[in-house]
């Protein structure tokens, strides 16, 4: 099954020869107002399906509206630092993967009590507020007492203090996003855990920075209140916002006939290159303890490797040539803790060291991999 | 910003030749160059000419000896707001035109930036590392992005000079 029309009996399957793409599809219904499903909860493929909808969906005369949720997920934005807005240790430890979406903005935790929509337009027709209104008289039709607002930095808050909603942005050539999330039923403490560098305080950068603010779920003040039902008083709320009356339709993001180049996409959006790379160069500046001795590292990542690297180790602890190789090896290398790991291992392969000194090698590298 | 768009409104239906005074990216230096750089013409090909040439994506270029600068119109950065940070391409990225060579991102959102010309970059503008406000405030002087080769000069007798910007933007505002 690939394309579903929910409020129709029409469906496509796998076996009907598809002429046209998923862009074309939109083109022959002629509907100046689309609200989208996605089929999977993959953060890769659905940021994926967002940029081949706003690279390839004539969006001119035609609105649109995406709802999608994750499997656990963090998402940074285009210009953030990962270092400094999570803990990364943390996220590989719990499995939780890291992506980076192309729009501006803060990081967020995504799991299944997450509800994220994006807003597609043309530039011109891009309102942010307008949008944001739509899922404010959503929740109160629902619940009339529920005290929702947008504020002027696109934020919803919970009764005056709690967010609920973040948004982020991207304007294109001819059309924009506008993509919000809606805290339903996220877990908090995984959420809080997440969000908390393990290294923020030993990092320089002028990477854009998040701004924390306490959060709630709906279903916190609400019990009955779960994610189905706001996604379909959000759907329904949209078409009445904009004089709408399409149907929602359910999109798998992993079809590649329908959406030739996404599956390119998803796996761009999962290069290191990407995630790690793009980071704004920034340098880390930490004061290590290994084996009761102090030791000061000094690195200048760029690209997400690191392009320079000073240890300043006691001379008694450790020769000095042995620091030298030490950092040496990192050199060039990606600021990564199993990168870092392996090359730390290969040359004490081939310098020849005595046990000990191999052994505060291992501990000084545990050391240096722990702000990665 | 009230005051700025009733200037410009005003400014746009005087002749192409008084200077825009008010403007405080004021171009006059390069419309007095592009003068007389058009009276050479004849003898000097456009490429080596410092006037301003615009996009319809709101970035100007200038070419200096074979070089080209980038930024973001005046039209532009008011557009923006205030920005955050500017994403920009490494030195050596080889661009065709219309190509995404970065982002800035401002309170608005992030904006894709799209290559003027067909080039190679050669430098980019370290300075909004840690000042990307130059952007706003000096949009035609400090806040310039990149600079490039020139690999196509005739792609810049396919841009708008910047009498025939002033007229694009009119059109879009209305």
């Amino acid at each position: 099954m690939i394309l579903r029309l929910l409020n129709r009996a029409c469906v496509l399957s796998g076996s009907v020869r598809l002429k046209s793409t998923l862009s074309t599809f939109f083109d022959e219904m002629g509907k100046s107002g689309i609200i989208l499903k996605s089929a999977t909860t993959g953060i890769f493929e659905n940021l994926a399906l967002e940029d081949w909808i706003h690279d390839h969906v004539d969006l001119q005369n035609r609105s649109m509206l995406l709802l999608w949720r994750n499997s656990p997920a963090v998402v940074i934005g285009r210009h953030q630092n990962p270092w400094q807005e999570c803990n990364l240790p943390l996220m590989r430890r719990l499995g939780i993967p890291l992506a980076r979406r192309r729009s501006g903005g803060g990081t967020v935790f995504h799991d299944f009590g997450n509800i994220n929509m994006t807003f597609f337009t043309s530039k011109k027709k891009y309102d942010r507020h307008r949008n944001l209104k739509v899922i404010t008289s959503a929740l109160k039709a629902l619940r009339p007492d529920l005290e929702v607002a947008a504020t002027d930095r696109f934020d919803i808050l919970l009764n005056s203090h709690y967010k609920i909603s973040g948004t982020a942005a991207k304007l294109g050539r001819t059309s924009a996003y506008h993509h919000c999330t809606l805290l339903c039923s996220v877990d908090r403490s995984v959420l809080s855990s997440v969000l908390k560098s393990n290294t923020s305080e030993v990092i320089k950068s002028n990477a854009t920075p998040s701004v924390p603010s306490p959060v709630r779920n709906l279903l916190d003040v609400d019990p009955t209140l779960d994610s189905d039902t706001i996604m379909n008083a959000i759907a329904s709320q949209y078409s009445n916002e904009f004089g709408f009356d399409g149907p929602v339709i359910t999109v798998d993001p992993t079809h590649e006939a329908l959406m030739p180049g996404i599956h390119k996409m998803a796996q761009d959006l999962q290069m290191w290159e990407w995630i790690y790379g793009r980071t704004p160069k920034f340098s880390v500046c930490s004061s290590l303890v290994v084996d009761d001795v102090t030791v000061k590292l000094d690195m200048d990542i760029k690209n997400g490797a690191v392009e320079q690297c000073a240890m300043e180790i006691p001379e008694d602890w450790l020769p000095s040539e042995m620091v030298n190789e030490f950092t040496s090896a990192l050199n060039g290398s990606k600021y990564c803790p199993n990168e870092a790991a392996v090359l730390v291992a290969a040359f004490t392969r081939t310098v020849s060291v005595t046990a000990d000194v191999a052994e505060k090698i291992h501990r000084l590298c545990a050391g240096v991999v722990s702000v990665m | 910003m009230a005051m700025c768009t009733i200037l410009r409104c005003a400014s746009v239906s005087l002749t192409s030749s008084l200077p825009r005074l008010s403007n405080r990216n004021a171009l006059t230096p390069a419309r007095l160059l592009s003068r007389t750089c058009y009276k050479r013409a004849l003898s000097t090909t456009t490429r080596f000419c410092a006037a301003l040439k615009f996009t319809d994506k709101h970035e100007w270029v200038r070419v200096d000896s074979g070089v080209a600068t980038v930024g973001i119109s005046n039209f532009a950065q008011e557009a923006l707001g205030d920005v955050v940070y500017c994403g920009l391409p490494e030195v050596g990225t080889k661009l065709s035109q219309s190509d995404e060579f970065g982002a800035l991102e401002s309170v608005k959102a992030a904006s894709e930036l799209y290559s003027p010309l067909t080039g190679e970059v050669t430098d980019v503008n370290d300075a909004l590392a840690d000042n990307p406000g130059l952007v706003n405030k000096s949009c035609y002087k400090d806040g310039w992005l990149m600079k490039m080769t020139v690999s196509i000069p005739e792609e810049l007798d396919g841009l708008m000079d910047e009498a025939a910007y002033e007229r694009y933007i009119k059109s879009i505002e209305d």
